[in-house]
C-alpha cells in the first residue's frame, strides 16, 4: 500500500497487556489516517476488547499469534519455547515485508533478541543500539522537548569505536526526526571531557566524530551531564549505558521515595511539599515518559519502538505515532545515507584514524 | 393534499417545491401507484452522517451545512454505489431525514448527481414547528422519524425492509422500534409509554399511535445498519440484537447484504470500486474491513471466501477490465483470503440473540442522557 504505514503491535506484551495495548492501538487508528495497525496476539482475546473500543475498523487488524512471552522470563529461552510467540511472530510479519515498523511494550530482552535475529542491519551499520530517553534541564528542538536520548543502553555490550560512530550518527537521526531538533548536540559519555580521557574505544570514537560535518559533535560529557541536558543525544556502549540508565531512574525512584518518608514524617515537610505541589506536577508532565511514547531500537532496516513496560493506553497510542513519524521521515534511511556518507569518506583515509584497532 | 397542491399551483403558478422550501407545506410522499404491486424490498435511508458526510456538532458545522451547494457535499465512499445497487428488481427506496424541509432543493440536487433513484424523500419541517411553538419537536428523533417510516409503510408495505442510518442520533433505537411495531411486537400501551418517554406533543403521539394501529404487520424488518460515523464501539450496539449491525464502511455492509443474499458478488464489486475511487480507501483497507466484520460475527469465513472464488469470476467476466490501477484480481482475492487466516482457527464472536424483548423507554431515557452529556462536553 503506498502511502501507508502498516505498524506491528505486539498486542500481548507489556504489563497491561493486552486491553492498554489494543486501546492505545485503537486510538492510534484514529489518530494516523495513513497507518495501519497490525495487532499481533491472541485474536479470539483481541477480537473481544476491539469492538468495546473507539476505532476504525478498516485501520486496525489482528494477525494470530498462540502465546506471547512474559515479562520476567529469560529471552533467549522463551523466545526457544514459544516460537510463536507474538513478538516473534510480530517481529517475522517486518522481516517479511508485511509490515513497516514494530511496537512492543513487552519483554525488552526478547524484543530486542527476536528483532536482531530476523531483521537486517543497515547498510554500514555494524551493530544495533537500544536507545532510552531522559528527562532533563534543557529543552530542545522545535517540540520544546525535554528528554534526551542515550544510547546505546544494552543492546551492544561491547563496542568498537566504529560502533560509538554508527551509534552517533543513528541517535542524531532520530533526535532530528522525532524531537524536530534540526541539529541535535551530540556527545561521548565518558569520565572526562578531555578528548583523551576514556578508555581507547572512547577516544578512537572521538576522534572520528570531530571529523564529521555531518553531526553536531560536541565532545565527552560526563554523568553529571546527562541530567543538566548538555547533550541531545548520549553516545555509549550497551554495558555503561544500561549502569547509567538504571542508576538513573534507582535516583529518581530514591527522590520519590524521600518525598514520601518526608510527607508522612514532619508536618512542615508536609506543608512544604503541598506547598510545591502544583510545581511538582508541573514537571511531572513535563518529563511525563508516557507523552514520548518509547524509545527506538535502532540500526535495522526497519523502526523498532520499545514502549515502557508499565505502558498504558496513552504511552502505547504515542509509541505508535513515534514509529509512524521514523516511517514517515524515512529514518532509517536517512541512517542509512549518513553511515554511507561516513563510510566513503573514511575509506579515503586511513584505516587507523577510525579506531578500528580498538574493538574488543 | 392534491386539491391543496394544485390550489397553490394555480394561485400562485409556482412549484409546490416553494411551499415546502418555506415551511409552509408538508410533504406527503407518493404512495404506491393504484393497482401496483407491493415492492418485493424497501430500504430506508437517513442522509447526514448515513448517505452524506455532514459536520454538524456545533453552529458553525451547521451554518457550513446550510450553505453548501449540491457540488460542495459528499457521500460517503461506497454509499453511492450501494445505494444504486440496491434499487433494482422494484425495490423501493425511501429517505428519511432529519435535515430540514428548506434543505430539499439542494440535497435532492446532490442525489440527482450521484445518480440515485429514490421512490420518497422525507425532511423535517421544522419551520413549522418553530412557528407552532413547538420547540421540543425540533431535536425530537423518535416523534418525526417514527410516524414517517409507518406512514411510507402503509402507502407501499414490502415484504422485506432494511434499514440504514448511523450512530450520531437515535437511529438505531428509533429502528428497532419501528421494527417491533412492524412485527407486532410492541403493544400500543408500551408504544404510548416510549412516545411519551421521547417527549412527544400529545396529538403527535395519537396521530403515532393510529399510524402503528394500522401499519400492514409482519416480521419485514430483517437488517438494520448502523454506520459508525462517530467510530463508537460495536460492543455499544449488541443490545439490540442481532439484526442490527454496526459497520464502520460500506463495504461492510455490502458484505453483509450478500451474505444475505441481498447484493451479488459483482454489486460487492462495485461498492469497493467505489471506495477505491475515493482515494480514502485501499485494498488494505478493504482486506482489514472484512476482517473486522468476521471477528465480529456478522460474515462468516465460508462467505467471505466464497465471496472470493465468485468476485473472481465476475471479475473474469469484465467487472473490473480498463483498471489498470489494480492489481490482477487473483492477487486482491489472495490477500482477501490471507486476511481471513490471519485470524488462525479461534473462534469469532458470536452475535447474542436477545433474551427479552428491547426496553424502549430505558433506551430513550438514556439517549436522551446521552445527548445531554455530549451538549455538557460542547459535542453537539
Amino acid at each position: 500500500m503506498p502511502g501507508m504505514h502498516r505498524i506491528v503491535v505486539d498486542a500481548m506484551g507489556g504489563d497491561h497487556a493486552p486491553d492498554e495495548i489494543v486501546q492505545g492501538a485503537a486510538e492510534a487508528s484514529l489518530a494516523l489516517s495513513s497507518a495501519e495497525i497490525i495487532l499481533v496476539g491472541d485474536a479470539h482475546v483481541l477480537g473481544r476488547i476491539l469492538p468495546k473500543l473507539r476505532h476504525d475498523g478498516a485501520r486496525v487488524r489482528v494477525h494470530h499469534a498462540p502465546t506471547y512471552v512474559e515479562m520476567d522470563e529469560k529471552p533467549a529461552e522463551a523466545l526457544a519455547a514459544k516460537p510463536e510467540a507474538s513478538i516473534a511472530v510480530a517481529a517475522d510479519l517486518v522481516a517479511r515485508g508485511e509490515g513497516d515498523a514494530l511496537v512492543s511494550a513487552g519483554n525488552t530482552g526478547a524484543s530486542v533478541l527476536a528483532c536482531a535475529r530476523r531483521w537486517t542491519l543497515l547498510d554500514g551499520v555494524r551493530r544495533s543500539a537500544l536507545a532510552a530517553v531522559y528527562p532533563t534541564e534543557l529543552r530542545r528542538g522545535e517540540k520544546d522537548d525535554p528528554f534526551s536520548l542515550i544510547l546505546d543502553v544494552g543492546a551492544t555490550v561491547d563496542v568498537t569505536a566504529e560502533d560509538l560512530v554508527g551509534f552517533a550518527v543513528m541517535g542524531s537521526a532520530y533526535a532530528k526526526l522525532v524531537s524536530s531538533n534540526r541539529r541535535p548536540r551530540v556527545a561521548l559519555l565518558s569520565n572526562g571531557t578531555e578528548a583523551g580521557k576514556g578508555p581507547k574505544e572512547i577516544v578512537a570514537a572521538h576522534a572520528a566524530l570531530v571529523e564529521t560535518t555531518e553531526l553536531n559533535f560536541i565532545g565527552n560529557i560526563e554523568g553529571l551531564d546527562i541530567p543538566r541536558g548538555v547533550a541531545d543525544v548520549v553516545v555509549t556502549s550497551g554495558f555503561v549505558g544500561n549502569v547509567v540508565l538504571k542508576m538513573l531512574e534507582g535516583v529518581s525512584d530514591t527522590v520519590v521515595r524521600l518525598a514520601r518518608y518526608a510527607h508522612k514524617e514532619r508536618l512542615a515537610w508536609r506543608l512544604g511539599l503541598i506547598a510545591l505541589s502544583s510545581a511538582i506536577d508541573q514537571l511531572k508532565s513535563i518529563t511525563d515518559w508516557q507523552q514520548y511514547g518509547g524509545a527506538p531500537l535502532l540500526g535495522f532496516t526497519h523502526p523498532f519502538i520499545k514502549a515502557h513496560g508499565r505502558s498504558n493506553a496513552r504511552a502505547v497510542t504515542n509509541a505508535i505515532k513515534v514509529a509512524h513519524k521514523a516511517l514517515a521521515g524515512n529514518l532509517c534511511g536517512n541512517i542509512a545515507r549518513t553511515m554511507a556518507e561516513l563510510d566513503e569518506r573514511s575509506q579515503k583515509k586511513p584505516r587507523a584514524s577510525t579506531g578500528s584497532d580498538t574493538s574488543s | 393534499m392534491g386539491r391543496r397542491q394544485s390550489l397553490l399551483r394555480r394561485l400562485t403558478g409556482l412549484p409546490i417545491e416553494l411551499g415546502e422550501r418555506i415551511g409552509l407545506l408538508d410533504h406527503v410522499p407518493p404512495g404506491l401507484p393504484e393497482g401496483a404491486p407491493p415492492p418485493k424490498h424497501t430500504f430506508r435511508w437517513d442522509l447526514d452522517k448515513t448517505y452524506l458526510r455532514t459536520e454538524f456538532d456545533s453552529f458553525a458545522d451547521l451554518a457550513k451545512s446550510a450553505f453548501e451547494t449540491a457540488a460542495d457535499k459528499h457521500a460517503f465512499p461506497g454509499a453511492t454505489a450501494l445505494l444504486r445497487a440496491l434499487k433494482q428488481d422494484g425495490n423501493r427506496i425511501c429517505i428519511v431525514s432529519g435535515s430540514p424541509t428548506q434543505m430539499r432543493q439542494v440535497l435532492a440536487a446532490k442525489l440527482a448527481l450521484d445518480g440515485i433513484d429514490y421512490d420518497e424523500f422525507v425532511l423535517k419541517n421544522n419551520l413549522k414547528n418553530i412557528l407552532k411553538g413547538r420547540f421540543r419537536a425540533l431535536r425530537a428523533q423518535v416523534p418525526y422519524k417514527l410516524p414517517a417510516m409507518l406512514r411510507s409503510r402503509i402507502g407501499a408495505p414490502a415484504a422485506s425492509e432494511t434499514l440504514f442510518g448511523d450512530d450520531a442520533e437515535a437511529d438505531a433505537i428509533i429502528y428497532c422500534l419501528y421494527a417491533d411495531v412492524v412485527a407486532d411486537r410492541v403493544s400500543l400501551q408500551d408504544l404510548e409509554r416510549v412516545l411519551i418517554a421521547s417527549r412527544a406533543y400529545e396529538d403527535d403521539s395519537e396521530r403515532i399511535l393510529d399510524l402503528a394501529r394500522r401499519v400492514p404487520k409482519g416480521d419485514a424488518i430483517h437488517r438494520i445498519f448502523i454506520h459508525l460515523d462517530r467510530r463508537s464501539p460495536p460492543v455499544g450496539f449488541g443490545r439490540f440484537g442481532p439484526r442490527l449491525v454496526p459497520v464502520f464502511n460500506y463495504f461492510q455492509a455490502a458484505l453483509v447484504l450478500y451474505e444475505d443474499k441481498v447484493l451479488s458478488a459483482r454489486q460487492v464489486i462495485y461498492v469497493a470500486l467505489e471506495m477505491l475511487d475515493s482515494g480514502q480507501y485501499e485494498l488494505g483497507h478493504l482486506a482489514t474491513s472484512v476482517q473486522d466484520i468476521i471477528r465480529r460475527g456478522r460474515v462468516s469465513r465460508e462467505t467471505a471466501l466464497q465471496l472470493a472464488s465468485e468476485a473472481n469470476e465476475a471479475a473474469a467476466s469484465g467487472v473490473l477490465s480498463g483498471r489498470t490501477d489494480l492489481p490482477p484480481f487473483e492477487k486482491i482475492a489472495e490477500a482477501f483470503r490471507a486476511r481471513v487466516r490471519e485470524l488462525g482457527s479461534t473462534p469469532t464472536v458470536v452475535p447474542v440473540e436477545l433474551a427479552e424483548p428491547l426496553d424502549y423507554v430505558r433506551l430513550v431515557d438514556e439517549e436522551h442522557e446521552h445527548r445531554r452529556a455530549r451538549r455538557k462536553q460542547g459535542m453537539g
